[in-house]
This record gives C-alpha cells, structure tokens and sequence, in this order.
C-alpha cells in the first residue's frame, strides 16, 4: 500500500471523499437499527475488534492495549457479529428492548494508506445513547477501518475500535461501533 | 451511626424464618458504610492471581471495599498488598492499574516507598526535618495478612481474621479448586472492567440464579449461542459453607457421570446437556482433588463476599463504589500447557459471554440497576422481596467423604444463604463474634 506521504493531493481528496461517503453511509444503518443491511457492508473476513485499555504509566505504555488474541471487549468476526445482530430480532434482548438511540460520530477521518483495493483510514469517532427515560452514555476514541473494494464498491474489511476509557463506564455495550 | 440500621434478631433485615428481605440494604447508605467496615474490612478479598505478577516491582491495582490496594511482587519474591495513600497528605502513590516500578514516588512531595511499603526517602529530611522524622513508623498502610490459595491471592485488612483457608472452608476450597483443578493458571492479558448502577450485592446474589436464565438471557439461547438445557438445567446442587461460602447450579448423578464416561468409551449414546463440562471430571487427579460431591458439581461459587468463580475458566469480581455503583471485573485464568485451538476457543468463550459486551452478560446490568432504584423510592423501599423459592422443600444430604449438599431443581437456597451469613457479619462486631455466632452451614431440612 501507498503510504498517505506518497499520494497526491488529488488521490488523497478523492480517497478522503470515498471513505467519508461510505463511513456516514453505514454509520446511519447502525443509527437506524438497518443491522442486516450494515452486516452486508461488511467482508467475509472481516475482524472487529476493541481491545481492553488499561491506566498505565508512561514508561508502561506498551501495554496500554491488550493484543490480538487476547482478552478484549470485542474480538469479532462476521459470524459473531451476525449473532449480535440476530439476538435483536428474536425477543428478550433486554438490554435493547425498549431500544436505546443512538448517534454515530465520525470526524477527523484521514487516509492512512492505500492501493487499488484498499483504503486504511483513520478516525475519531463518537457514538452517543441514551435509553429510558434518563440513561445517557458517550463513548468517544479512535478507530483504524479498512476498507476494501469488492464487485467495485467499498467494504468494511477491519474495524479496530481504541475507546478513551478504560474503565467501562457504561452498564453494558449491546450496541455496535 | 444510627443504631436504628443495626438488624438485631427482632428486626432482621433478612428474615431467615420466612426467606423476606429488606430493601433497603440495596439502598441505605448507612448499611453500605457498615459493609465496608464489618465486612470488606474483615474479609479475605481476592486481589489478583500469582501469575499477574511474575517478577519483583509488577503490580495490579484493586479495591478491599472501597480502599484502593496495590498488590505487588517485591525483591524478596513475596506478594504485598498495599494501602494506596502517602502517609504524609493521603495521596496515592500509584496512578496506574498495573506494571512495573521500582518504588511508589508520591507525586505530592516525593515522598518515597519501597516494594514492601517501608519508608525510603523523604525529600527535605534534613534541611527541612531536621532530621526528626522517624522513617520505620511512617510506611505504608499494609494487609494484615496476605495468603496465597492455589496462585489465588488474598488479603485481609483485619489481624484477626482465621487463616485463609480456614475462612474459605471445605466450600471455598472447593469453589476454587473448581477453577485450579483446570491445571497449572496463568491469567490471560486482559481484565475486562465496567460499572453498573446497582448494588454489589444484586450483583452476587445473581450468580446463584438459574431461576433468570431463560428469560433474562432468553435472546441468547433463542439464537443458539448457549443451549437452553445447558444453560437452565433442571437437576441442581447447592453446596453451603460457613461465613457465607456458597456452591449453586448444575450438578449431576454418579450415575450420569458413570454413564458418561462409558459413553465416551463406546463413543454411542445420546449427547446430554453436561457433555461439554463432564470431560474432565473424570480424570482421577481432578476427582481428588473435588471429592466425590465437588466432581459432580457444576455450579457457580462465590468465595463471600464477592468473588464469582465461573464454570469455565474466568472469574468475576463484584467491586462495590458506593451503595448504587458496581464495578465488574473480569479475570480470565487458563492453564499455562493448553493446547494453542484449545486456548484459542477458550478465549473466544470468555471475549463473547461475559463483560459488558458479552452476548449473555449485556441483558443482566438494567435487571440489577432496577432493582436497585426499585430499593431507594420512600414506599417502595417498604416492600418486601420475596426470596422463599421451594424454602422447606428441600434437605441437606450428607456424604461419607464429609461434602453435604442440597441436590434440588431451580432453587434459591445460594442467595438465602448469602443474606443470612451476610446479616450474621453486620451484626458482629469482631471477627471473635463473628467466629463465635456464625451460623453453621445448614443441616437437614432447608
């Protein structure tokens, strides 16, 4: 892949364009509960994953996050991420039942690199909910998403989500980043 | 302190009698404060496992209550558990949750500790001291007593508490045995944490509940992640230790499990609902070490007060932060020789069930913080809850090997137990009252 340094400035608008139409895209299939839709962005192989952040000190930091095959919040591949999806549709999911709302952020989205089939992009990212009458949660960090071309239209090869917190402040996460 | 939170015999909280509990111990936050003296204080806490700290200066942060400790290995090799507050203005000397270091630095004014929480360097000691500072007398806040059961460390914060393994007992032995007997533990990197809006004790009175399972975790088992018949078995066993140790879940027959271990021979024979949990307990090392009850138990204990060790591989810690907050932490401890498919499905077990994004553990959090606020409103608060699930129907067997039980259906005896034995620790005011008026673990009708 091309790192962002060697794309020029044209390549890099068109890119940036690319991935910002397609991350707002699938952001409002997660706001309005379209699951089935949104897991149909996403590539077979695809591996959604939140590693586990820990307060460490700063000569520490290399062990800020849990690594691959380890123990994380998520660490998902596109069957998982189906049950995820189907355990909404067949009652007693509680934690969505009355359903919470919620609001996708992406900002400050940047191409990494790229090639002729993928994109690697960075983001800061937001998602908001709130739930019953008075529940409110934020959840804000970072995100690295491939993304891929297939049949010639993008889609979501790699979502690793790196969450500001490290202490989950939230009583659950039934909702997808 | 208002004696008028004190339950005394007439007016218990929880009435053993007729199984009715009071509300208000998930909401009052006098009673919290005496939990966290009569009971976190007093208590053996678990504070990390052995492997979490493999070389001298490693430390792992956790909480006795609401006291932030800092296990750590020193130079010696020895585990200490240290109360996280410079002895000069109360700050904290470590920020982190984990790593390794050399001393705790306190970022006040320098003051200086060493590993095993002594007194090593004051800025100023002479200029400003003079000189008349006693360094031996100023160190640290410490445990009383630190133990090691099996790599499970932990600590107490009262001198005169039992030995650990007295205080654990036959059940909390057991309870974790249940874990240790997996093989040779290390903790996988990784302790998942979050907070709920509810009491810790909503939270520890749940692990005992087979009674929730289909319909709290209904969406999972409707999708197939878990098997109903697995998940909610009918035949149970409950195991009851003394100071509020407890077994409850799933158990089988010797004759189910004779009956398994020939079906494994032949390979014929239908699956049952204990198939993926059965393997190992026929493996004569594990039957030793469980006894002939623990090996046919597959239930979940709790070492009182808040630690949940898990069928499988995991343990959750309910870490209380004030009356209406619960931190949950999750512990993921395999052994160290697992086969690396082995480790691999082990991992995808622990990352999808439990926590907070867990496919089962997501739908439980609003059910606790509900009860939670159903326990603060001025009228509701006077209702009672009913915790009387089949109470008198059911009786304590004994067994040659010592290991009594209660072998039932669905049932609640786990939970009347915790709140009994948990009213017997608020009412005492030492551990030598406490010794002296606990509750045996019940015998004959229950």
């Amino acid at each position: 892949m091309s790192a962002y340094e060697d794309l020029d400035l044209q390549q890099r608008m068109l890119l940036t364009f690319e991935a910002q139409e397609f991350l707002y895209r699938e952001a409002s299939l997660l706001d309005e509960r379209r699951l089935d839709e949104w897991l149909a962005l996403c590539t077979d192989d695809i591996h959604y994953w939140m590693p586990i952040r820990r307060t460490m000190n700063v000569k520490d930091l290399d062990n800020e996050f849990t690594k691959p095959g380890a123990i994380a919040y998520f660490d998902d591949d596109k069957r998982t991420l189906g049950l995820r999806i189907q355990r909404l549709a067949v009652g007693r999911a509680w934690a969505e039942d009355p359903p919470s709302r919620t609001r996708h952020t992406v900002s400050n989205v940047r191409i990494l690199s790229a090639d002729a089939n993928e994109i690697l992009v960075g983001l800061n990212f937001h998602l908001y909910r709130t739930r019953l009458d008075s529940e409110e949660d934020s959840w804000i960090g970072r995100r690295e998403d491939l993304l891929r071309r297939e049949n010639g239209a993008l889609k979501l090869a790699r979502r690793h989500i790196y969450l500001d917190q490290t202490v989950i402040l939230s009583q659950n996460m039934s909702n997808l980043f | 302190m208002s004696a008028t939170l004190i339950a005394t015999d007439r007016n218990p909280w929880y009435d053993a009698e007729t199984g009715v509990l009071d509300r208000r111990i998930f909401s009052d936050s006098q009673i919290y404060q005496q939990e966290l003296q009569r009971i976190f204080a007093r208590a053996w806490n678990f504070v990390c496992h052995e492997s979490q700290l493999p070389q001298s200066g490693c430390f792992f942060m956790n909480y006795i209550g609401e006291d932030q400790v800092i296990a750590v290995r020193d130079r010696s090799g020895a585990i200490n558990v240290l109360l996280n507050s410079c002895s000069h203005r109360g700050n904290s000397v470590c920020r982190a949750e984990q790593g390794r270091t050399n001393s705790f630095l306190c970022s006040y004014h320098g003051w200086n500790y060493d590993l095993d929480g002594r007194l090593v360097a004051i800025p100023g000691q002479e200029a400003f001291y003079r000189n008349d500072v006693d360094k031996s007398k100023w160190g640290l806040g410490k445990a009383a007593q630190v133990a090691n059961y099996r790599g499970f460390v932990f600590a107490t914060l009262d001198p005169m508490a039992p030995p650990l393994e007295d205080y654990l007992g036959w059940v909390g032995r057991l309870g974790i045995d249940m874990l240790a007997s997996n093989g040779d533990l290390e903790v996988v990197d990784g302790v998942q944490k979050n907070r709920l809006k509810c009491n810790w004790k909503l939270a520890v009175d749940n692990l005992y509940d087979w009674y929730h399972v289909k319909i709290s975790h209904g969406s999972a088992l409707r999708i197939g992640y878990a098997p109903e018949e697995a998940m909610a078995p009918m035949s149970q066993m409950v195991i009851l230790g003394e100071y509020g140790h407890g077994i409850g879940g799933p158990g089988i027959t010797q004759v189910e499990l004779d009956e398994y271990a020939a079906r494994m021979k032949t390979g014929g024979g239908e699956p049952k609902w204990y198939d993926m949990m059965a393997g190992r307990r026929l493996d004569p090392r594990v039957q030793q070490m469980l006894g002939p009850v623990g090996n046919r138990s597959f239930g979940h204990p709790n070492i009182f007060p808040n630690l949940w060790v898990t069928q499988f591989n995991q343990v959750c810690l309910r870490v209380p932060r004030g009356p209406f907050e619960t931190e949950l932490w999750w512990f993921t401890l395999m052994p160290k020789d697992l086969p690396e498919d082995e480790r691999r499905i082990a991992i995808y077990m622990a990352n999808h069930t439990f926590g907070p994004a867990g496919l089962l553990e997501q739908d439980d959090g609003e059910n606790w913080s509900h009860s939670t606020r159903g326990a603060k409103g001025a009228v509701t608060q006077r209702l009672p809850l009913n915790y009387a699930m089949g109470r008198g129907h059911d009786r304590v067997e004994a067994d040659p090997s010592g290991q009594s039980r209660i072998e039932t259906v669905v049932n609640e005896h786990g939970q009347r137990w915790t709140y009994r034995s948990w009213q017997e620790w608020m009412q005492a005011e030492s551990w030598q009252e406490l010794m002296a008026h606990h509750s045996p673990a019940p015998s004959g009708v229950v």
